[in-house]
This record gives structure tokens, sequence and C-alpha cells, in this order.
């Protein structure tokens, strides 16, 4: 596997501080940008290093660039997550440098969706959803990168 | 006199030790007047790709300075730029940033303080609490030659841990290092500390 793994708890931590008032924030409660995530038949862990990049890219190159209306206390909380993920997609590079991280049609797709779904709203309501969203993120790497090696 | 620029703060240097980082300048001096500065910092996220946005020092937005604790503001292992301003009322100098940037994967490691006592017939060791970041590797032996030396991870400080029973008359060492995950390093071992229980026969 490649990434053999990904240490989420300095995301997790700064998540938990800020994702109450994010979460407040959202004010389309019935719309999910991440919704499909759990539902996707990733096929293998190449599938698996090809989503996680995306989704990286997604939040690093869409979603923490919006910081305008942000408190002071998100603000921070968003910087310390985004600061995070640099250090994330440079785990994940490798993978990609050597050819380890291909992405298939499903992966593809997927991926797609969730750009699509963040499309569909204005940017600030797109992002501050986006952000309370990181969770369902946060759980899908822990199923796809720790519960695994730990049943293994 | 209120005309004149106030003058930006010069010198700026960061002091890194045990994952605490402090940010110390020169104090800009105006006679009779109370300065006030504030600190601003940004990560590598924000230079790359938000250069315009600084965020605000959770500590010393504004401070009498000048120094400024950072180490909440230094929350993950990449680069980060600070920069300092010196306010007096409405009048506000320029900013100056920090020359180099700073990465607190750079943060110096000191070898933890230790106490080594025993606990009846148990070689217990207490270890200097650094805070959340820190886990300690215990290194413990019997002071014999060709002695198999033992290792344990301690996860927190403060907390007395016993490492193992001692036979009497046996003289046992322990020394101990810190291991900070968040930037995959260790402190140099500390001074090894050696006790030995008096003669006793154990107890059945």
């Amino acid at each position: 596997r490649c990434p053999s793994s990904m240490d989420m708890n300095p995301v997790k931590q700064s998540f938990q501080e800020i994702k109450d008032a994010v979460q407040v924030n959202d004010t389309f409660k019935n719309v999910t940008i991440l919704s499909n995530l759990h539902s996707v038949k990733v096929l293998s862990p190449l599938d698996t290093c090809c989503m996680t990049r995306k989704l990286l890219e997604f939040y690093v190159k869409r979603v923490f660039k919006y910081r305008e209306e942000l408190s002071l206390h998100i603000s921070r909380g968003v910087s310390s997550i985004s600061n995070s993920f640099l250090t994330l997609q440079r785990t994940v590079q490798p993978c990609k440098e050597k050819s380890l991280c291909p992405c298939s049609e499903a992966a593809t797709n997927a991926t797609r969706t969730i750009n699509n779904n963040y499309d569909q709203l204005e940017v600030g309501s797109a992002a501050i959803k986006s952000l309370g969203e990181l969770g369902v993120f946060i759980a899908w790497i822990d199923k796809n990168y720790h519960q695994e090696t730990s049943t293994a | 006199g209120g005309a004149d620029v106030l003058p930006a703060p010069q010198n700026l240097s960061i002091h890194s030790t045990n994952m605490k980082h402090v940010l110390t300048w020169t104090p800009v001096i105006v006679p009779g007047e109370r300065i006030h500065y504030s600190v601003e910092y940004q990560g590598e996220y924000e230079s790359l790709y938000l250069s315009h946005v600084w965020i605000p020092s959770h500590w010393c937005s504004p401070t009498e300075g000048p120094m400024c604790d950072v180490t909440d503001d230094i929350t993950t292992t990449v680069w980060y730029n600070l920069r300092v301003r010196a306010t007096l009322g409405l009048q506000t100098s320029d900013w100056s940033i920090l020359e180099h940037g700073f990465n607190r994967n750079s943060t110096i490691l000191t070898p933890p303080k230790i106490e080594v006592t025993k606990d009846g017939f148990y070689l217990v060791i207490e270890l200097e609490d650094l805070g959340p970041q820190f886990e300690f590797h215990v290194t413990y032996w019997k002071s014999e030659p060709d002695a198999q030396a033992h290792i344990k991870v301690v996860k927190s400080g403060n907390i007395p841990v016993h490492l193992e029973t001692m036979e009497p008359g046996v003289k046992y060492c322990a020394k101990a290092q810190t291991f900070v995950k968040a930037i995959e390093r260790c402190s140099a071992f500390s001074q090894a500390e050696c006790i030995e229980v008096q003669g006793d026969a154990l107890p059945l």
C-alpha cells in the first residue's frame, strides 16, 4: 500500500476545536458534498491512494483558500488544518511519482462527484460545508488506512 | 512627537527549546510612551496560496513585548513566517518579518531530568513533565558485566514508573531520552542514575 499510513491526529485535534463553530455556519443542512464518499466501492489500494490524493487536493486547492468571514478562532483552526494537509500531501506525493497512485474510473468518478457537489453551491457556503464535513474525510481515511492495518 | 514615524521593531529572532517557541525583538523606545506590539503568523499554506493572509498570534496581538510565546500558533511541522509591528495609540510602525522563517523541527531537545528511586524492591523512575507532545524512551539495566539493557516507552512525565523488581545487593541503572512524534526526533540521553537495594533476602 502506498502511502503506508496517514497521521490524521493533528487534523483531528484542530477540527475538533472548530467543528461546532463551523457547522453552525452551514446554512444548507439538507445538502452534502462528501456524501458519496462512504458509498464508493473502492476496489484496490491503488484506488485508495488516488482518492486520498485527489481529496487532499480538493481541500488544499479549493476549500482552505476560503478565509473570508471566518472568525479568528475558525481561521486559526483552518490554518492549522491546511498546513497539516500540506504535510499529508508530501506523504502521498512519492506514491504518485512511483506510479503507485493511478486513478481508476470509479475513483475518478467519485472525486468528480464531490467537485460537482461543491460547484452547486456559492463558494462561501460550499467551503463552509466542506469544512464541516472534514469529519467524513477523516473517517474515510481511518477506515482505509487504520482499521485495515489493525485487523490485517 | 506624533508626526514622527514609529520605528519598526528590529532584530527579530526565535528561540525554541523542547517545542516551546519564543519570538523576541529589540524594543522600540519612545521616551515617556508605552509601546505595544502585534505579532502575526502565516504557515506554509498561507504563504503558498494566500500570501496576503496573516493570522494574529494567540497571545500577542497586542502585547507589551518585546517577546511572544508563539507555541500555540506553530501547530504543524511546516515553515512559518512571523512578523511584528509596534503601535502607539493610533500610530503603527511598519511590519518587521522574521528573516528566515521557522520550522518547529529545529527545536532544541534537551535530555530529560530524571529521578531514579526504589519502591520496596521496585526500580522506579520519574521523568520531567514536558507536555503532551513528549514521550520518553527509558533504558535500564543491571550494573553487571554483559547485563542486557531493557527499553520501556513512557507516554508522559511526572508519574513514577515501576521498571522492574531488583535483586538485593545488585546495582541497577537507568537513563532516558525524549521522543517527539510530531517532528520525529529524539533528544540525547540523560545521565544514567543508579540505585541499589541493600542485601536483605527477597521476601517469600
